[in-house]
């Protein structure tokens, strides 16, 4: 119970500021890792397979996750103070809505999508006279201030003699005991084991895991990934999209359900919301990232718009096609009644 | 080195610049931070700067933890400070040979430096004492184990 309630307090307030200048410096890392990836490749641009960080795709995603300001700043949960109440005119009521959106922007910076991360396992000295000395092994951390974290040199000496690199779990640990960061604890919380993350699940409260997955794991560590990909599949098994849009695991989310090629369920509830421009976004995401299938072949040829593109691609590459033709009909429909009264 | 004598600055005769432990923490519980201070302060007194720490107690996941400011270490190494026995046994010996494998307790070797001092031999190697300590050690062992074989075995025989 504590840990729910933990859940609420922590995640939403602290998280969104700090992480998304820690979403920018994870960016520019990504940034220039890959630059220097992609100068040694010899093909790039549309025969490469589509990122998550390339301009077109951010875009798409950008447009789906939608920008419901009363989601975006909701509520959360910090000390009460009582409502500051302003008297303003049109124009200066225009301007904070102007600036909200801006702010609301900064907080939808999506949280990279990284592969996971290959584990260390490097020798430097062997000593094996050294073996039977000691009974526990020593972790050596570099301290020094200037360097960024992923440079700085842990090693740990073995009871046996052996001097290692340090393992990224170490690695993460030590950081935090030297550096720590607000809302990272040492030994990750137990919510994040399977059985727990069930609970969350049935709580409806997927977007405070998120965040809270977002503060205390590095994006390209396993257990990042684990919770994410969970989280992903318990959405789409009970179809509540509607819980993280409007928030920055939007595009996230999207991206993994359009690289597992379950898109479905999302479709349906875009139809079901009227948000038809979503739905061909989300299409038009799909044939950039799976350029082979054949909806995407037929989408070239014909330059298909709107509810047709939607029709090819329901046709060629969807499971659920009923459900979607019926949510298509009722969509119809409904834009047919609304024309003509 | 003198310094003007005033009562806001003690002032010694002698003495050089050490990095040493100094003791820390509380009954039963030992902490060492790892110090710069002149030889002639008290252990646990005022010092130059600190550069780390050492836990020596385990941790849950049965590891001593230690942190070291390397770079601030390399400035004081520079400078001429020396190290205390314990000092020197965790981090290696300055000075002594050129390129011998196998950094001290937690010294790295020089190629995965970022910025190299000319002056420093690239890596602290061991201190001669560890690899002497060890074979004595095993050596204490062995006798032990040879004499715990040696007494029951004549007992047993009738």
């Amino acid at each position: 119970m504590c840990k729910m309630a933990a859940l609420g307090a922590w995640g939403s307030a602290v998280a969104p500021a700090r992480l998304s200048r820690v979403a920018r410096a994870l960016w520019a890392w990504r940034a220039r890792r890959c630059l220097g990836q992609d100068a040694g490749a010899a093909d790039g641009g549309k025969a490469a397979k589509p990122s998550f960080a390339d301009e077109a795709v951010q875009n798409l995603l950008y447009k789906m996750t939608g920008l419901n300001l009363q989601k975006v700043f909701r509520p959360v949960k910090k000390e009460l103070k009582p409502p500051k109440y302003k008297l303003m005119t049109e124009a200066q009521l225009d301007e904070a809505t102007r600036k909200a959106i801006e702010e609301a922007k900064e907080k939808l910076i999506m949280p990279p999508v990284l592969n996971e991360r290959e584990p260390i396992d490097d020798v430097l000295a062997e000593d094996k006279f050294l073996e039977g000395t000691e009974s526990t092994k020593y972790v050596f951390t570099d301290l020094t201030h200037s360097i960024p974290h992923r440079e700085r040199f842990i090693v740990v000496r073995e009871p046996n003699g052996v001097l290692r690199k340090a393992t990224w779990e170490e690695r993460d640990r030590m950081i935090q005991i030297f550096f720590p960061k607000e809302g990272r604890r040492v030994i990750p919380p137990v919510i994040f084991k399977d059985e727990h993350l069930v609970t969350v699940f049935q709580q409806n409260r997927h977007e405070d895991i998120l965040n809270m997955c977002i503060a205390q794991f590095e994006p390209d560590s396993p257990d990042y990934i684990r919770v994410h990909h969970q989280t992903y599949d318990d959405i789409e098994k009970h179809a509540k999209y509607d819980l993280l849009r409007s928030t920055r695991h939007f595009g996230g989310m999207v991206w993994y359900l359009v690289n597992k090629k379950k898109t479905d369920g999302l479709l349906i509830d875009m139809i079901h919301r009227d948000l038809l421009d979503d739905t061909t976004s989300l299409i038009t995401l799909y044939h950039m990232v799976h350029p082979e299938c054949q909806s995407a072949k037929e989408a070239k040829e014909e330059k298909l718009q709107g509810v047709d593109l939607i029709k090819v691609f329901v046709k060629t590459e969807s499971q659920k096609e009923g459900y979607i033709q019926l949510a298509l009909q009722a969509y119809e429909e409904a834009m047919a009644t609304s024309t003509a009264s | 080195a003198l310094f003007a004598g005033s009562r806001l600055l003690k002032s010694y005769r002698g003495g050089h610049v050490v990095i040493r432990f100094a003791l820390g923490g509380c009954a039963n519980r030992p902490f060492f931070r790892i110090v710069a201070a002149h030889s002639r302060r008290a252990r646990d007194g005022k010092y130059l700067e600190q550069l780390g720490c050492l836990d020596p107690l385990p941790n849950a996941h049965g590891e001593r933890v230690a942190g070291l400011n390397l770079e601030r270490l390399r400035h004081w190494l520079g400078c001429g400070a020396q190290l205390s026995r314990p000092a020197e046994k965790l981090l290696g010996r300055p000075g002594v040979g050129v390129r011998e494998r196998g950094g001290g307790g937690g010294r790295l070797a020089a190629a995965h430096r970022r910025h190299l001092l000319a002056g420093l031999a690239g890596f602290l190697p061991l201190h001669p004492m560890t690899v002497t300590g060890a074979e004595r050690l095993r050596r204490r062992r062995r006798a032990q184990e040879a004499a715990a074989d040696g007494s029951p075995g004549p007992g047993e025989a009738p």
